[in-house]
């Protein structure tokens, strides 16, 4: 009692304050009666155990005043230390201080609680405090009052027939009360008579006879209910009603009449006896509270009935069906009978589970009927707002114990049931037009059933390895060419739907890469391929599109792709190939992109992959180094042609090999070339220059009548106009003899020089290709907008060349990798099965590789004595040292 | 004369001059490198002795620093007395 917080007084004081508003007088006296009780412990308190602050004070003072009379009585029952002996224990201030108690007793439910916790031990402590009435006024007592009054002060004796006189007293009150006339004695008076009956230890006899007179009038009333002439008459007018309009609406709000007449009686006649609630009900474990008591009552006899129960549960059901169903409808009836029922402890058989099987019913009609008829997105709003309505439901009159089985059962209804249909039907569509917020939705439908995210997830993965696939493997060319940006906007897509809509559940985003990494991979090579192409028009000189932080940014977004690559030796085949073209030519558009590039290569796949790009810069830089040494070299000598060059040195392992091939260079040329040599040479010994004329370039200066110009051009193309300047025109024959170049490569640099954009030279006759017998002339009409022009060679040819053999010989160096694994793997195993000899094989190597090429590796290795078959078991291998 | 040349640009790859051949010590060929490198090149250059055998520098040093006295270091090929040249 001690540890009362301020919070509990406020509730009781407040609770006080709006019976009295209402007008229920007894009550505030009751209420008044354990507030003066606590009033009185609360001063008794030690001082140095807890103050009462100003709150609390002005709260005792508000109490006096309003029944001071009340408080004069407390006084003396406080004086008499048997009854305060007697009186305190029994007090369940504890329960009644406990808001949720006092809510209760204002809301019609459950009556007293039989609350164990009296701790009020320390009442009337040493040192307690007087109590000081301030504004205290004297007022005279009612007659009627001051009789039972007296008793208290004085011992009495009770009259044999005391019992009878006072039962009559209450059984009137009690009957008046259950007809709703007004009671003739006072409320208080009853309620102290009551209190002495019960003093008088005939609180049984007491309880015995109210229970028998509240059982005698509910049973009436349900007969009534059942067969009184109007009532049934309204019954049947009522049920004829419902069948004719469906409307059910008449009986529930008899049945909610009823309910509240009840409670209000029994609350009014639990008023009465309160005190036989507190004493005798609450030391008594066979016998229920007057409440629980009303409560059992009206279930047995009224609501227990089949024929009523069966009506107002189907009404109920009616009327939400109808609510369902978009009408509006009383909601407070609703919620009332709903309380009731659960009042009477019958929600759950009675209701619940009739109204689940129904809702269960409704929605699967309505889930089979809407997947049918309406399109995803729109299916899927209605599933929220059916959600939202059932949620709306609970808040509003359901018992809140059926939330769990309703919105499941809403959720299995309609979306676990049509998982799999919404999904062929509505995800494809969603994805290929990006309908996030749709998408979204659907996430958070499915997430709400079990099963939903795990089908999603894969319709979602499956999804992407279907449009992937179509991504990968293009009908035409042309689809190969823009393949690499595709994937990249499909990657992008994805991601975006992941993360907005899939709120980037792991799950998903796993999903994602192993969808990528599956069809990425299904064609073999070519992607690997195109990545590295991709990446080389990115970075090539001349690609103005991007600022370096675009760049940037899609490099690292073709790093994603990149690694979903298996095949990662094709793309480093092809990357080396386009990068040395990079460097050799000076096409690449900026040093530090490159080198960003290499770095995350490096980052992903070690420094084993890319050392040898790394060593491809390093020969750049020497190679500048050394021109430098070069130049100065050459500004000390002698009878030097006048001539610029730059030579880039590669070391032999690091760049793609290129096939040797000797031409004609111009006397002056080959002069230069050898000064160099012999300069290089005498620095590094034990070397030698393999030039390399094919990877050179020059720049030109030509004489044209309508003005000069600088061409860019090839080594090659620059050997062929160079001809021009002995003679006007010049054979095909003449040039191969000229200048030594292989025909091939000579046809299609005079096509690059006569027959491409810009023309230097005019071809005789003229045509596209370069034929036999062609003759060529210098073009003298030539104009051209630009100063310098860069002529292209024609690649085409080249690059299908090119590409076959940069394949051929990745192809060779898996050959290889395969024959070390597998010597290394049966080195260490000594003997091994054919099938776990590729299971170790396809996990150490890094590319996909097919049994049957690993067969032939294997017959090359027992061919070379590296292994042999097993003796005893021909699909055993076992390795010969 | 109609066309000049202004600036050339040539691209020439160096090897060692004993390329066609292979180490004497590890077997592997000069063009690539020894066992114990990755990459060829300047990393895992080719020293000649006095006798004009070539090997890879990680291999012969190896050889020398393995025999037991220093007046005995011998050309692995010819048993000549090693010298670099």
């Amino acid at each position: 009692m001690l540890e009362v917080p301020p919070l509990h007084i406020q509730t009781l004081l407040s609770t006080f304050q709006a019976v009295h508003c209402h007008g229920l007088e007894f009550l505030l006296l009751n209420g008044c009666h354990f507030c003066l009780d606590v009033c009185f412990q609360l001063d008794s308190i030690d001082p140095d155990l807890g103050d009462l602050d100003d709150e609390e004070e002005a709260w005792e003072e508000e109490a006096c005043t309003i029944r001071p009379r009340r408080l004069k009585r407390k006084f003396l029952f406080h004086t008499d230390d048997q009854r305060k002996k007697k009186f305190a224990p029994k007090m369940d201030v504890d329960g009644l201080l406990d808001p949720e108690n006092k809510r209760n007793s204002l809301t019609n439910r459950n009556g007293v609680h039989k609350s164990p916790g009296i701790n009020n031990t320390k009442v009337g402590n040493a040192g307690a405090r007087k109590l000081v009435i301030r504004n205290f006024k004297e007022v005279k007592r009612l007659s009627g009052a001051h009789e039972v009054l007296s008793w208290i002060d004085k011992p009495m004796k009770l009259t044999d027939d005391y019992l009878e006189t006072a039962w009559k007293s209450l059984y009137e009150a009690v009957v008046a009360i259950q007809q709703s006339k007004p009671v003739s004695t006072s409320k208080e008076q009853l309620y102290e008579v009551v209190e002495n009956l019960c003093k008088f230890k005939m609180a049984p006899q007491v309880y015995e006879k109210l229970l028998h007179l509240a059982e005698v009038h509910v049973s009436g009333s349900a007969e009534r209910f059942l067969q009184y002439p109007l009532y049934l008459l309204l019954y049947r007018n009522v049920i004829q009603h419902c069948r004719e309009t469906g409307d059910s609406e008449t009986l529930l709000r008899i049945m909610d009449k009823a309910w509240q007449a009840h409670c209000q009686q029994m609350i009014m006649i639990r008023h009465i006896f309160l005190y036989l609630d507190r004493s005798y009900v609450l030391h008594t474990a066979s016998v229920a509270s007057i409440w629980d008591m009303g409560l059992d009552l009206f279930r047995v006899h009224i609501i227990s009935h089949p024929k009523v129960q069966s009506r107002t549960v189907s009404g109920l059901l009616q009327l939400i069906e109808k609510e369902r169903a978009g009408e509006v409808v009383d909601r407070t009836l609703l919620k009332s009978l709903l309380r009731m029922l659960s009042d009477l402890q019958i929600y759950r058989e009675a209701f619940e589970h009739k109204f689940l099987e129904a809702t269960d019913e409704l929605y699967a009609v309505e889930g089979h009927q809407l997947v049918e008829e309406l399109d995803v997105p729109a299916y899927l709003t209605h599933v929220k707002r059916r959600l939202k309505e059932e949620d709306e439901r609970l808040l509003h009159y359901l018992d809140s114990s059926t939330r769990l089985p309703l919105i499941s059962c809403v959720e299995r209804q309609l979306i676990g049931e049509h998982l799999t249909q919404l999904i062929q039907k509505g995800l494809e569509i969603l994805l290929e037009d990006e309908r996030l917020g749709d998408l979204s939705l659907m996430y958070t439908l499915f997430a709400r059933v079990k099963e939903g995210l795990k089908e999603l997830c894969t319709a979602f993965a499956a999804y992407i390895k279907k449009k992937g696939r179509t991504i990968v493997n293009p009908s035409d060319a042309e689809g190969d060419r823009t393949m690499v940006q595709e994937l990249l906007d499909f990657k992008d897509c994805m991601d975006s739907v992941v993360e907005v809509c899939f709120h980037q559940n792991e799950k998903f985003v796993n999903s994602v890469k192993e969808a990528f990494e599956c069809f990425i991979n299904q064609r073999q090579n070519k992607p690997a391929e195109l990545i590295a192409k991709f990446l080389d028009s990115k970075l090539k000189a001349g690609n103005k599109e991007a600022t370096e932080e675009e760049l940037e940014r899609l490099l690292d977004k073709v790093m994603v792709l990149f690694r979903f690559i298996h095949g990662k030796d094709v793309f480093e085949a092809f990357y080396k190939k386009d990068l040395a073209k990079r460097l050799l030519v000076g096409k690449s558009a900026s040093v530090d992109a490159e080198k960003s590039m290499l770095s995350k290569l490096k980052q992903e796949c070690g420094g084993g992959f890319t050392c040898k790009l790394e060593g491809m810069f390093k020969d750049m830089e020497l190679s500048k180094d050394i021109m430098l040494a070069f130049k100065q070299h050459v500004s000390n000598m002698k009878n030097v042609p006048g001539l610029d060059l730059n030579v880039s040195i590669l070391t032999m392992g690091y760049w793609p090999t290129y096939q040797p091939c000797e031409v004609t260079l111009l006397p002056a040329m080959v002069t230069y070339q050898n000064i160099f040599n012999k300069f290089y040479l005498a620095k590094h010994s034990g070397r030698k220059l393999q030039w390399q004329p094919t990877l050179g370039h020059c720049v030109l200066k030509a004489y044209f009548p309508q003005g000069n110009k600088d061409l860019q051009v090839s080594l090659l193309q620059a050997l062929c106009l160079l001809l021009f300047n002995e003679t006007e025109e010049i054979g095909l024959e003449e040039f191969k003899q000229e200048t030594n170049i292989e025909d091939g490569e000579l046809r299609r640099t005079l096509q690059s020089l006569a027959c491409g954009k810009v023309r230097v030279l005019q071809k005789i006759p003229r045509g596209r290709d370069v034929e036999d017998g062609d003759k060529f002339v210098f073009n003298k009409a030539f104009t051209n907008k630009l100063c310098r022009i860069k002529i292209n060679q024609i690649q085409m040819k080249e690059t299908t060349e090119e590409n076959e053999s940069t394949h051929e010989r990745v192809f060779q160096d898996r050959q290889y990798q395969i024959d070390a694994a597998i010597v290394r793997i049966m080195k260490t195993r000594k003997t091994l099965s054919h099938n776990l000899l590729l299971l170790e094989l396809y996990d150490q190597l890094k590319f996909p590789v097919m049994a049957s090429d690993i067969k032939k590796r294997i017959e090359s290795l027992i061919d070379r004595d590296y292994m042999e078959r097993g003796r005893d078991d021909p699909n055993a291998y076992s390795y010969v040292a | 004369m109609k066309v000049k040349i202004k600036k050339w640009t040539g691209v020439a790859v160096w090897k060692w001059t004993a390329n066609d051949d292979s180490c004497g010590i590890c077997r592997m060929p000069f063009e690539a490198c020894c066992p114990d490198c990755r990459i060829p090149g300047d990393d895992c250059p080719l020293v000649w002795g006095q006798c004009s055998h070539p090997f890879h520098i990680h291999c012969i040093m190896k050889w020398l620093s393995s025999q037991q006295m220093a007046a005995a270091q011998l050309c692995p090929m010819c048993r000549q007395g090693w010298r670099f040249r």
